[in-house]
């Protein structure tokens, strides 16, 4: 069974950054991994670790047990999408994914497969150097294909896809966790850092949050999300009555901003107490807790995309949590992505 | 190792950088060969120090242009091992085979391969050049009988049949010294592609590693070569030179050196070897980012 384990796990750049600092985590076949984190957290330096591209300072990351670069062929054992721009500008998509392919001694006709698979088998004969973004990206992912692999190891794969690419990935990705490999098999190891949130919670069944280079948060995406902070929301002309009513059934219930907002109640249990106690409804809305609101949670909200900070979490952060501040305004775009 | 090795040798293939490099090599030679065959010293004839035309000393002349392919190899090498940091391409590289000193060794053994390719190519030129020398000289020879009022056929025969046969004599000649040369050309620029390589897996970026290379080669060792010859003979440039010397000194022979041709081999596969050792182990070994 394919396994990725990191014990120990820790680099530092020079004497000031400390990149990753001791991080433990496994990662389970059968499922998409959310690798996730503010930039500059460690994603792609723990990606990078566990590919044998970077040097541990100190501790360990092993894929079936052994390091990536005692693997003796590991292009048939883990596929890596990493940065789009490992290519020669000049040679041509098909001779790009050939090399490896002469590498690991795997067949040519494997390569138009895999070409195939993601779209670009029109493309094969054409120099990458007139490729765009996304199709470099595909190239990519058909270059980490190639072999086949147990474990798929991705660093922001959405980068340059165009919606329908992005839906597409995150289909491809599901099934290659859990059917490519044939109804036998636990499933295969799929590892997707990202950074956007709103479509790593469409994708992943588990999330491995770092935070600053050190492990912030590890398990199944539902065990995380569940029992936080759903609420129901209601307009209506008879606040009073229907908070007694939610606070006589044990719930919380309280009026903000005109609303009366129940933190952990459902609609289904919401809705059934309005209608026997004849209250008359106006507006009623449920949330839950989003996977964004937990990583900044989990992350102290530091380093935060600009654009989820100061649209999307604002607003939610209002509704179901007003106690806590919400998150300084971006002094403009962190462009420090590694 | 196979495989990887057949790699190293694809992407040399797969990349037209590799055939304009190739194609720059004849340009180049094809141009030198022909001003030093046309050039006024070499008509005059007959004085001391300057070589008649048709003589084998005419052809080892122009042939001597033909080292200098060695530069262009070193080139070669460089880009073998600059190119993949250039591009990023070192990432599939390395993802592909973890083991980096493999990679480098495999990467060795493509600059040979097409350090030697290069040579084989200048030689071709070489031949080319040889050829259309005799040709001309040939079409001289016809056009002085027919102006001296011999006809055509008969002036053709003369000159083929004059003292012992032209022609004959001169192709004999261009053969000689073309074979007597290659080995040490081909050699040659096999074994610069290899410090080339050496240097450019110590250096990393492809300019400096060129800028380098060839500092280094045409004006550090010539300096060198001018103050202490002795010392200037173990430098890479200076242990071209025994493998040049290889087929000059059975020609004409020349200034006696201190290393014999396999020596000069010898110590250029050395400074490549350790060079790219040197290099596998601080530079290479750091992390790809």
């Amino acid at each position: 069974m394919a396994s990725i384990e990191a014990r120990g796990l820790t680099k530092r750049f020079g004497a000031e950054v400390l990149a990753v600092d001791h991080l433990d985590f496994d990662a389970r076949p059968g499922g998409v991994t959310g690798f996730l984190g503010p930039n500059g957290a460690g994603k792609t330096t723990t990606l990078r670790m566990l590919l044998g591209l970077v040097r541990p300072t100190s501790g360990t990351v092993l894929i079936d047990g052994h390091r990536y670069r005692d693997l003796p062929n590991p292009t048939m054992r883990v596929g890596a999408v990493l940065e789009a721009s490992g290519f020669h500008p000049a040679r041509s998509a098909r001779n790009h994914l050939r090399l490896v392919a002469t590498t690991a001694r795997i067949p040519f006709s494997r390569v138009d497969e895999c070409l195939d698979l993601v779209g670009l088998s029109d493309a094969g004969g054409r120099a990458v150097g007139g490729f765009s973004m996304g199709m470099r990206q595909r190239l990519e992912l058909a270059r980490a294909l190639l072999g086949s692999p147990d474990i798929l190891v991705l660093d922001e794969p959405a980068n340059g896809l165009d919606p329908q690419g992005i839906a597409w990935l995150r289909d491809f990705l599901k099934w290659y966790a859990t059917d490519s490999a044939g109804g036998d098999s636990d499933g295969r190891i799929v590892v997707v850092s990202s950074h956007l949130l709103s479509e790593a919670q469409l994708t992943v069944d588990d999330v491995i949050v770092l935070a600053a280079g050190r492990l912030a948060a590890q398990g199944k995406l539902q065990d995380l999300l569940s029992g936080s902070k759903r609420a129901v929301r209601v307009k209506t002309p008879d606040a009073q009555r229907l908070i007694d009513a939610l606070r006589g059934a044990n719930l919380r219930a309280d009026l903000k901003d005109g609303y009366v907002v129940s933190e952990g109640a459902s609609a289904e249990v919401v809705g059934p107490i309005m209608v026997a106690n004849r209250i008359e409804v106006h507006e009623m809305t449920t949330s839950t807790e989003s996977l964004e609101s937990l990583f900044f949670e989990l992350t102290g909200g530091e380093g935060m995309h600009p654009g989820h900070a100061a649209g999307l979490m604002g607003d939610y952060r209002q509704i179901v949590d007003p106690g806590s501040a919400g998150p300084a305004p971006p002094a403009g775009p962190s462009g420090d992505q590694q | 190792m196979t495989g990887l090795l057949l790699t190293e040798f694809r992407k040399l293939r797969t990349i037209w950088s590799t055939y304009v490099l190739f194609g720059i090599v004849v340009v180049i030679d094809l141009l030198f060969g022909f001003a030093i065959a046309l050039a006024p010293g070499g008509r005059r004839g007959g004085t001391a120090g300057v070589v008649p035309h048709g003589s084998s000393q005419w052809f080892t002349n122009v042939f001597s242009v033909l080292d200098n392919s060695r530069l262009l190899a070193l080139v070669l090498g460089i880009l073998i091992i600059t190119g993949e940091y250039r591009h990023k391409t070192v990432t599939p590289t390395f993802l592909a085979e973890p083991r980096r000193g493999r990679v480098v060794a495999s990467k060795l053994v493509a600059s040979f391969g097409g350090g030697v390719a290069l040579g084989v190519l200048t030689m071709l030129a070489g031949l080319i050049i040889g050829f259309v020398l005799v040709a001309v000289k040939v079409h001289s020879c016809v056009t002085s009988f027919t102006k001296a009022g011999v006809n055509q056929g008969m002036s053709q025969t003369m000159c083929n049949a004059q003292h012992g046969l032209y022609f004959v004599a001169n192709t004999h000649d261009l053969w000689h010294d073309w074979s007597t040369i290659a080995p040490g050309v081909i050699l040659g620029t096999g074994l610069f592609a290899i410090y080339g390589l050496g240097l450019g897996a110590l250096l990393k970026n492809q300019v400096v590693s060129i800028v380098v290379g060839l500092g280094f080669t045409l004006v550090v060792e010539g300096i060198v070569g001018a103050i202490w010859p002795a010392v200037g003979e173990y430098l890479p440039g200076g242990a071209a030179t025994a493998l040049e010397d290889a087929g000059r000194t059975t020609i004409g022979g020349s200034t006696p050196l201190l290393l014999p041709w396999w020596g000069g081999a010898l110590l250029l596969v050395l400074y490549g070897v350790v060079l790219a050792v040197v290099g596998t182990l601080t530079t290479l070994r750091s992390d790809v980012t």
